[in-house]
């Protein structure tokens, strides 16, 4: 289906890949196409920017929302895992303490949710007839990812204060979700 | 239901093993996490294997074994 795809869109995808090998995580989640949009040039990028998301807000918020990091059994010891990760990423950079995971290798796979937002992207692009060729841009993969409703996305963009709504007004679609 | 501010004793000395257990799994991940950084950050300024070993308090093979693979300068 990537041939239909635009040169930007190929870029948030393969961008997602290397979110998510930096990440030290198993799949391509949803939420990796949404931070490999955060630094789209197109019209994915351009949405989330409007909306006050950029790479590195949206890099901390994943940090917070998607950690394994159990911060209610680490309190019991008298542990603040929010100033131990604010520590971590002053001395390290942004997501430090994810990044401080074994890599993986080779190949990373896209999650099913991932799968379903690709597909919704061309459904998005269909929603709205041939207005840009058929062609799927950046805007569409960002509609496709928040209509997947991907659990951690949402957390995300609740973490930085952006309703999915507003995302989809951004980009001319409130028939969307 | 122990509320956020739960004593430093109760996770250390919890009675229920499941709560004891799953404090100590938390910690363990915590300390493994910073370890990579530290350990990381200790070769980026050109630390030696058996320096950070030393500071570790185990052997050379076991810090190598375990950090060495996941770092591209080794």
């Amino acid at each position: 289906m990537f041939e239909r795809f635009t040169q930007e869109a190929r870029r948030v995808v393969v961008g997602a890949q290397g979110e998510a090998r930096e990440l030290r995580a198993e799949k391509i989640e949803p939420v990796h196409l949404l931070l490999a949009l955060t630094e789209d040039d197109g019209r994915g990028g351009a949405a989330l920017r409007a909306c006050g998301v950029d790479h590195e807000s949206a890099r901390s918020a994943v940090a917070r929302a998607g950690s394994p990091l159990d911060a209610d059994a680490l309190a019991a010891f008298g542990i603040d895992l929010e100033q131990v990760r604010a520590a971590a990423e002053a001395a390290f950079g942004p997501g430090a303490l994810e990044q401080s995971r074994p890599e993986p290798g080779g190949h990373i796979p896209f999650a099913d949710g991932s799968k379903r937002a690709l597909e919704e992207s061309l459904r998005a692009v269909l929603r709205r007839g041939r207005r840009r060729g058929g062609a799927i841009d950046s805007g569409h993969v960002l509609l496709g990812v928040l209509a997947v409703a991907d659990p951690l996305v949402q957390r995300v963009l609740a973490d930085l204060g952006v309703a999915p709504g507003s995302l989809e007004g951004q980009l001319g679609d409130s028939s969307a979700a | 239901m122990a509320g956020p501010t739960t004593d430093v004793t109760t996770a250390a000395a919890a009675d229920d093993p499941a709560v004891g257990l799953r404090a100590i799994r938390a910690l363990r991940e915590l300390a493994d996490r910073l370890e990579v950084l530290q350990v990381g950050n200790a070769r980026g300024r050109g630390w030696s294997w058996q320096q950070i070993a030393e500071a570790l308090g185990v052997t050379r093979q076991a810090v190598h074994k375990k950090h060495a693979r996941s770092r591209k300068d080794d």
